[in-house]
């Protein structure tokens, strides 16, 4: 067996003519729980051990990774030998900053026992099929244990222990000519937060409104965009602000700082310290404290999101956004890359019900499918509606179906921003936003 | 390997038990604009057991091999938890247990090639894409590939090595004017060597001609009308539409369903054939054994018009009492196998595309696809780029094509199955149940379908 070497030893082995490194270390345990058609499917244990390694030298950059920690050696020579050809770091690795102050860490999640996981998901599904036997019920529960531990050669080392619970429950309802497929999710750092009564609750309400068909009028009309519907009008942002396509001149908001680009009411604050958050950090990926900002606020382009290397290519700093895993995923074996915390739109005054009721005929639209598959970064959107409601003065008229919404981010935020609604909503764990009316959406079906 | 998993095998008490360990070699060249983005070499070391004890499943997944006994053990253990909740218990539909080492005959072993060649390789098309206007702002061009050693064993005496191979190579321009952005790719792969990703210089030049012609481009009005698909297009729409849906892990506990998908019912006109299998020359969704250890098998899903099969792993298989197609396959040792889809494509017809646009009035002919997405009987995908159909001839370039539907509807909406058919390998992977970005191809004839919604500006 090759010997391992510790974090600090790797660093110290660093040949002369290396300028800077960095070692990140992750060890996480995982315990998805999975329940299909209304009964328990599987239960996992997920232990994942994984080491990245980033040198700088003549001012480049190398990357490695590795999950066998036994062969340090190897990853050694790889970080070196992509070092040789990298591209340009024009930035250092940041020195000890004291941690952002933020709760990241529950016992009671940790506790957390299979069988108590396994009664969660047995509850969830017993309140969907008490109202509705007929459907079946899909239910995730997944929970994680998260160690960090980051060491750079600027004296650096930090470490972050994290907890994660989340609940995914979904109903499908299969007819001849009508499969309905209807689920949300909740997701926090803390046991207490995923409580899966309004969760239930809101599925079954659904369930009852789903029954009757009704088409909305092509053309443009105005839409209450709710839940897991938000992502498309927030996905083209989390572009459009990112510093790497400000950078590029990809972004259309590149030019736009210190200009109105909304509607003058409208803020949107990134939040990676929101207390047991599920992207909640003390420090980024690269060690740099997380902080709140707002990107937008009284309609103005206030910040873009930065991480260590973008940031020194745009002559800025970073702003503690630089995440493993990038915008979609792929975890500890990719660089660092920017990615936004909690998206925050303050609540408005009205309630949903007051919004939807000043309304003729509105649609409300919860859920969508192809999200980010049109021109993102230009803030266009065209999605099915999956589950999608046409109102008349605040009354649900029936389901829509076969219904495409279509329209520009940035076009409708600017100059049809109707109403931000009274309760913030979590949406997909990243997202703490209310409904929000836009009118002349175009509609085709 | 052989010498650590049959020991830890041994010790199960479980029902049955399966172990994958995987070695993975794996690189990334990515540029940003001008400059090098990424440039990675990774080795990943881990594996999965499974152990199904009174028809439930525990799983247990690690990345150090010292720790695989006790895996092993904790695998057991929440099998037995899970045991105690099962109402209908698992049962496996039986394959025959193999021994086989499949090693593959590269020309050039990615793991071989100097990181400089590949470096220098995807900067040279990277500049393509730079210099082709000045339009182009930015670019992302990216390169990818993967080797993967997997070890398969089972208690039923299954011992298999295999060796897979994966390149991946995309071009995606951004031209800029003004507010408008527009942000095209060209992408291609294989189950092969270092060689696939050579001379793509034409593709690079495509992408970037096409980024530029799309700020001239008219978005599409959205309404309803008849839609002529290419081949990738077809493939997409194939795939995300009808094969995820005759993944039988979405019917094997779902009796309604299983209602509506009854095999011999008519889903399509009498030339339509649905077909997947596990081999196609290079291709991306190529492999012999699936994660099961299952021996690849071709699978009909729609023959002559006709519903045919489904796709199956051993325990959907079990479960309906049908043959198990070995379509059982996991992205990596971090997941256990579920049913998907390899090369999936509609086979030949026989309409010559003219032919097929001749005598629409107004239609739009969509190209290229940016992506799919499906929930059971509802469908959305986007194209690339489109073009009006307008009196049986090819027009005006149009963009922000998204296609909606009811796959129902839509299969039996087909008009005409053309004569050109093609599998396409594109550097895009196909994503369910948290496993993104498995390696699949599809493709098609090009296919005439009336009634598709298409979304768009109502002005």
């Amino acid at each position: 067996m090759k010997g391992q070497l510790s974090a600090d030893d790797l660093l110290r082995k660093l040949p002369p003519q290396v300028e800077a490194g960095e070692v990140y270390e992750v060890h996480s345990l995982e315990t998805p729980v999975q329940f299909a058609a209304g009964t328990l499917e599987s239960i996992k244990s997920v232990e994942t051990a994984g080491r990245a390694l980033r040198v700088i030298q003549q001012g480049r950059l190398g990357f490695a990774t590795t999950s066998d920690l036994a062969d340090d050696t190897l990853l050694l020579q790889s970080a070196l030998g992509a070092a040789e050809f990298g591209g340009p770091a024009p930035f250092s690795f940041p020195d000890q900053q004291p941690p952002a102050a933020v709760q990241c860490f529950d016992a009671a999640v940790e506790q957390l026992s299979e069988s108590e996981m396994i009664a969660l998901g047995k509850e969830a599904i017993a309140t969907i099929q008490a109202a509705y036997p007929n459907v079946q019920v899909f239910c995730d529960i997944h929970k994680v244990i998260t160690d960090i531990r980051i060491r750079n050669t600027s004296g650096l080392a930090v470490e972050s222990r994290r907890t994660h619970l989340s609940v995914e429950v979904a109903a499908q309802r299969t007819q001849e000519g009508d499969i309905l497929f209807l689920g949300d999710e909740i997701s926090s750092r803390q046991r207490k937060d995923v409580d899966i009564g309004p969760l239930t609750a809101y599925i079954v309400e659904r369930l009852g409104q789903v029954e009757r068909p009704a088409r909305a009028t092509p053309g443009a009309m105005p839409i209450v965009f709710h839940r897991n519907a938000l992502a498309a009008l927030f996905l083209p942002l989390m572009f459009g602000l990112n510093g790497r396509y400000v950078l590029q001149g990809a972004s259309p908001l590149g030019d736009k700082l210190g200009q109105p680009a909304c509607a003058p009411g409208f803020e949107l604050i990134d939040d990676p310290r929101l207390d047991f958050a599920p992207s909640a950090a003390p420090y980024d990926d690269e060690g740099v404290p997380t902080c709140r900002k707002a990107l937008i606020q009284g309609g103005v382009v206030q910040q873009f999101l930065y991480d260590l290397r973008t940031a020194g290519q745009a002559g800025t700093q970073s702003t503690g956004n630089g995440f493993k895993g990038g915008l979609f995923g792929g975890g500890w074996s990719t660089s660092p890359d920017i990615v936004p915390g909690t998206w925050i739109v303050p609540p408005g005054e009205k309630s949903l019900e007051q919004i939807l009721t000043a309304f003729d005929e509105v649609l409300l639209v919860e859920d969508i499918l192809g999200l980010g598959q049109g021109n993102t970064m230009a803030g266009e959107f065209s999605n099915n509606v999956a589950l999608g409601f046409l109102v008349r003065r605040g009354e649900i008229v029936g389901r829509v179906k076969n219904t495409m919404i279509a329209g520009n981010v940035y076009a409708l935020l600017r100059d049809n921003l109707i109403a931000v609604a009274d309760q913030p909503q979590q949406v997909y764990g990243w997202l703490q936003i209310p409904a929000i009316a836009l009118d002349g959406v175009s509609v085709a079906c | 390997m052989r010498d650590m998993i049959l020991p830890a095998l041994e010790r199960s008490r479980a029902d049955y038990t399966d172990i994958r360990v995987e070695r993975r070699w794996r690189t990334v060249v990515a540029y940003e604009g001008p400059e090098l983005d990424t440039l990675s070499t990774s080795t990943e070391v881990g594996g999965i057991v499974r152990c199904l004890v009174g028809g439930g499943w525990g799983v247990a997944v690690f990345n150090s091999l010292d720790r695989l006994p006790e895996r092993v053990q904790d695998a057991e253990r929440i099998a037995r938890l899970a045991a105690a909740e099962v109402e209908e218990p698992i049962t496996l539909a039986a394959v025959a247990p193999v021994q086989d080492e499949v090693r593959v005959e590269l020309a050039r072993d990615p793991r071989q090639v100097p990181l400089q060649e590949k470096q220098s390789l995807i900067e040279a098309y990277n500049k393509i894409l730079l210099g082709h206007s000045d339009k182009i702002v930015t670019t992302q061009t990216y390169y990818n590939d993967t080797f993967s050693e997997v070890w398969f064993a089972n208690s039923e005496g299954a011992l298999i090595l295999e060796e897979r191979p994966d390149v991946q190579l995309l071009f995606g321009p951004t031209a800029r004017e003004g507010d408008n952005v527009q942000n095209p790719y060209e992408s291609t792969g294989g189950a092969a060597g270092f060689d696939v990703a050579l001379g793509h210089e034409a593709l690079a030049e495509k992408a970037a001609r096409r980024a530029v012609e799309l700020l001239q481009a008219r978005p599409a009005k959205g309404g309803v009308y008849t839609v002529v698909l290419d081949n990738q297009l077809t493939g997409v729409f194939i795939h995300e539409a009808f094969g995820h849906l005759c993944e039988a892990d979405f019917l094997a506990k779902n009796p309604e369903m299983r209602d509506i998908l009854r095999l011999g019912r008519v889903f399509g006109p009498p030339a339509l054939n649905v077909l997947d299998e596990g081999y196609v020359a290079k291709s991306r969704g190529n492999y012999k054994y699936d994660d099961e250890g299952t021996p690849r098998r071709q699978a009909y899903l729609i023959r002559n018009g006709v519903l045919e099969g489904f796709l199956h792993s051993r325990e959907t298989a079990g479960r309906m009492g049908m043959v198990p197609t070995g379509n059982a396959r996991a992205i990596s040792y971090r997941f256990e196998p579920i049913v998907r889809m390899r090369n999936t494509y509609v086979g030949q017809g026989n309409v010559p595309f003219e032919e097929m646009i001749r005598d629409i009035d107004y239609g739009i002919y969509a190209c290229g696809a940016v992506g799919g997405n499906t929930a059971l009987e509802q469908f959305t995908f986007s194209a690339d780029h489109a073009y009006e159909i307008v009196d049986g001839q090819v027009g005006g370039m149009l963009r922000d094509v998204v296609l909606a539907g009811n796959i129902f509807e839509t299969l039996r909406n087909i008009e005409a199955i053309g004569d050109d058919m093609q599998v396409i390998n594109s550097a895009g992977g196909c994503g369910k149940g948290g496993q993104m970005g498995l390696p699949v191809t599809d493709g098609g004839p090009h296919l005439r379908i009336r009634d598709v919604t298409v979304g768009g500006r109502a002005q």
